[in-house]
């Protein structure tokens, strides 16, 4: 095993025996097939996929809580099904929404007993608590019991508990899940900067943030059903679009629209509608410009009317809709 | 419309707290478990009084002692059944506050929640009473049994316990979860007092009123009145008293319990609410 | 400057078990201290439960050592409760608090956490068995008749290591349990007063049966304790006090061995079939 890999899995694969009541037989569920990564140490690197894409699952494997129906997984060389106490020492993981903790204990009392199970000395704990609450913006309330937190202050406490034993691969699952947008600001500039300061630092983190991935990952796994979908840095991805035209169609359609009819036009790669009350969009991406002339007739003659009309740059999101046929928030 | 919320409260309430209890494993396991602690209860008292009595089963004390205890089961059932069901939706299912804002009766949802272990207890109970008829010598006479009596005492003791069920959980609203039911301990302690497995006259003179002052007491007495009428005349604990008397005693110590538990259960509401407690997790 | 600056050392081996074992039973202790509900709970009403199983040997006229004996027993029951309730099925709440999840990818040993619970709980539980003794004895008028204070604190401690080594075997099996976990933990209370003798010497079990009983070490540990302050212990005692200590160090090497195996096996089984981190309710 190379030392520049940190996240290293092969084959994997993940089967979930499942069945509804005691009567039914157990179906198989696939959540993961085939998922073949390699993330370098020093990499943040970023599980982009929908609700229940296999994200999590991946970063249970990762993390010595599950074991692979098939393949192999190292995180920091070592193997997680062989060598799980040799993973565990270095590796941390945040979950968004999670309610661990105690809570009669204090926000202080809670991280420091969590810095216990890593070894770590009660000064230095304390002196990290110290720390990483002024920066995460919680310092205030580290003397207020866990049960009386908000969401949002429950979060950035659990991040302070994944960030105190600095981890050599830190695991951040849907972080910002629950926080307003001022707070997941603030993380994703932590993580940044976390990450800046120490080269030896893995982080993956999966969200189904499209902005989130793009501002902060060194690359992108767009995860979908299971499988790896591509793999790259996001503007490598990005650029995988840069033939192809991406409009982004405002339209007045009191009686709604027929989205078949649009997708059946040559030339079209993707099309998307989003309907809200006060607006109905098609994101479209044609294999080139003139195609969009065609898209225009099929507006006149369904009788709708065009409200503002865009091109733009491709985003991760329309690389998303270019692999998995929808937005993510559809999927 | 009032009615049809209590009505619908109680009875959605026992549909999923007959899901919880059962839905778990298959119906020969469950009723294994329902079987094994209640017979295993009675094995201990059956085994302390047969060490003593060199296993003397015709002894009236041993019909009072079984089928006191036989019946007592239902007090952590009902008592259990009914205050846990606090701490499972607020810190397990973590559902309390969304029952708190839907249009429910919450002390009839709570009962509801409460009759999934009061069928569990009543399977206990017969198992233990079978147990003991069968094997054991307790007396049973289907022809001599004062069947109205039974029923009315029961059903008059279930609701009072169900009253009490409701004073733990009021209780249990302002404190936190620790290792222990409150309705099984607090049956365990009240087990002294009620002259479920001895007459009260075996207690100290100063314990005795706290006796004569609960209603489960008068209950259990009119149970074994029913079921064994002359071996409970053998205990001069309630001689003077004839079965109507402990019938209106039960119901004037169950109004008077129940008003204590309703104005209680009321007080620790709205405490509960006022220190944010609906919705707290007091795991440590 | 760095955000934080990285943390020069950690401490592993023997130094992380203890800090650990101190770190998961501080919860436990500041616990009890900010809520405390369970005084009344946890150590009045359990002397109450224990008077009345002494009344009914009063009220059938028993040898008064009986009284003695649910006193006795009545005081360890509160160590199998704290391994029950403390320890194993608290495992379950941890799963499903998500706690559990955090346990197992941290580098501390399951037997450490499980320990931290239980010894977070000691204090409650042997405030509750002193209660019991001291109070029970008073009440009840109960007389001691020590033969060997030296054996008297061998018995007993060899008794807290095989019951605890008993205790952390069981919890293993929590790790794969969902609400069964409530139903294993009712099975384990009277059930184990029965088999244990927890309220009469446990000889009257028959040989076999008090045999299968000693394999809960409160059974031979409880029996051992009775013959060695009891006038009348010796001759209802099931095994000879020396045989029963080498019988309680036996297990206590098996159980602790077979905890620690368990723990692995089962963490692995239950990683396998990933009931870590599910949440069957």
């Amino acid at each position: 095993m190379e030392n520049s890999v940190a996240i290293n899995t092969k084959n994997l694969g993940r089967i979930y025996k499942i069945r509804n009541n005691r009567k039914e037989k157990f179906k198989e569920l696939l959540a993961l097939e085939n998922v073949d990564l390699s993330i370098k140490k020093g990499e943040l690197f970023g599980l982009l996929g929908p609700n229940g894409a296999g994200k999590t699952t991946l970063i249970k494997i990762l993390t010595t809580l599950l074991s692979p129906t098939t393949g192999i997984a190292t995180v920091a060389g070592f193997d997680v099904e062989k060598s799980p106490d040799e993973v565990r020492k270095r590796i941390n993981m945040v979950s968004g929404g999670e309610t661990s903790g105690y809570g009669l204990l204090t926000v202080r009392e809670n991280l420091w007993m969590f810095a216990q199970f890593y070894g770590i000395e009660s000064k230095v704990a304390n002196d990290r608590i110290k720390r990483l609450s002024e920066i995460v913006g919680i310092s205030d309330r580290l003397n207020t019991k866990s049960s009386d937190l908000s969401t949002g202050l429950r979060q950035k406490m659990n991040i302070i508990r994944g960030f105190i034993t600095d981890p050599q691969v830190l695991f951040l699952d849907e972080p910002t899940l629950g926080l307003d947008v001022g707070a997941s600001r603030d993380v994703r500039t932590f993580i940044k900067k976390w990450m800046n300061d120490n080269g030896e630092r893995t982080l993956l983190l999966t969200t189904h943030y499209m902005v989130e991935a793009d501002e902060l990952c060194d690359r992108v796994a767009i995860i979908n059903q299971g499988k790896v979908l591509a793999c790259d840095t996001p503007s490598n991805l990005k650029k995988t679009l840069q033939k192809e035209a991406i409009f982004n169609i405002n339209l007045y359609a009191p009686s709604g629209l027929e989205i078949n009819k649009f997708k059946n036009i040559t030339g079209v790669k993707n099309c998307v509608l989003s309907q809200k009350p006060e607006s109905t969009t098609l994101d479209i991406i044609l294999d080139e410009d003139s195609v969009l002339s065609e898209i225009i007739t099929e507006i006149s003659q369904q009788s709708l009317r065009i409200l503002r009309l865009e091109k733009r740059e491709p985003s991760l999101e329309d690389v998303f809709i270019k692999l998995v046929g929808q937005k993510i928030e559809e999927a | 419309m009032r009615n049809s919320i209590s009505l619908r409260s109680f009875i959605s309430a026992s549909w999923l707290g007959w899901k919880i209890e059962s839905n778990w494993t298959d119906p020969f396991l469950f009723a294994t478990y329902s079987i094994i602690k209640p017979l295993a209860s009675a094995g201990i008292l059956v085994i302390m009084y047969s060490i003593v009595t060199d296993q003397n089963f015709n002894n009236p004390m041993f019909a009072y002692l079984y089928l006191g205890n036989a019946f007592y089961q239902y007090v952590p059932a009902v008592l259990s059944g009914i205050s846990w069901t606090i701490i499972d939706d607020r810190e397990h299912y973590r559902t309390l506050k969304y029952i708190y804002i839907a249009p429910v009766n919450i002390p009839l949802y709570l009962f509801g929640r409460g009759v999934a272990k009061f069928l569990t207890g009543s399977f206990a109970v017969i198992i233990t009473l079978l147990a003991g008829f069968l094997f054991l010598k307790v007396p049973f006479d289907f022809q001599q049994v004062n069947w109205l009596l039974f029923v009315v005492s029961l059903i008059l003791g279930i609701l009072m316990l169900a009253l009490l069920g409701l004073l733990l959980a009021g209780i249990t609203l302002i404190t936190a979860r620790h290792s222990y039911y409150i309705g099984d301990v607090v049956a365990s302690g009240l087990f002294l007092f009620t002259g479920a497995i001895f007459p009260l006259e075996v207690l100290p003179v100063w314990i005795r009123p706290i006796g004569y002052a609960l209603p489960i007491t008068y209950w259990l007495e009119l149970l074994r009145r029913s079921l064994v009428g002359n071996i409970a005349k053998t205990f001069p604990t309630f001689t003077s008293m004839s079965n109507l008397d402990l019938i209106l005693v039960l119901l004037l110590t169950s109004l008077i319990a129940g008003l204590i538990a309703i104005f209680l259960f009321n007080k620790c509401n709205h405490s509960a609410r006022e220190r944010g407690l609906i919705d707290v997790a007091t795991n440590y | 400057m760095a955000l934080v600056e990285p943390i020069s050392k950690k401490r592993s081996g023997l130094k992380l078990f203890i800090m650990t074992v101190f770190g998961r039973s501080y919860p436990r202790l500041v616990g009890m201290q900010r809520e405390r509900s369970w005084i009344f709970f946890d150590i009045f009403v359990p002397l109450l439960s224990v008077s009345a199983y002494v009344f009914v040997y009063r009220a059938i006229g028993a040898p008064e050592d009986y009284v003695g004996f649910v006193v006795v027993g009545g005081a360890m029951t509160a160590f199998w409760m704290n391994i029950l309730w403390n320890m194993s099925s608290q495992l379950y709440w941890e799963k499903e608090q998500g706690n559990l999840a955090l346990y197992i990818i941290s580098p501390a040993s399951m037997m450490a956490i499980l320990l931290g619970m239980a010894l977070g709980g000691l204090f409650a539980t042997l405030l509750r068995a002193i209660a019991i003794m001291i109070f029970g004895s008073l009440i009840f008028n109960v007389s001691y008749y020590v033969v060997s204070f030296w054996q008297l604190i061998a018995i007993f401690s060899l008794s807290m290591i095989a019951l605890y080594g008993l205790g952390m075997m069981s919890a293993s099996i929590f790790l794969l349990l969902s609400r069964e976990a409530w139903h294993i933990s009712n099975l384990a209370t009277e059930p184990v007063y029965l088999l244990s003798g927890m309220y009469f010497p446990v000889k009257n079990l028959g040989f076999w049966g008090s045999a299968f009983g000693s394999l809960i070490p409160l059974t031979l540990g409880l029996d051992a304790i009775r013959q060695l302050i009891f006038k009348s212990g010796p001759s209802l005692g099931f095994l000879s006090v020396k045989i029963e200590i080498i019988s309680l160090i036996i297990l206590s090497i098996i159980y602790l061995i077979a905890a620690k195996f368990l723990l692995a096996h089962i963490e692995k089984l239950a990683m396998r079939e990933g009931r870590l981190t599910e949440n069957r309710r």
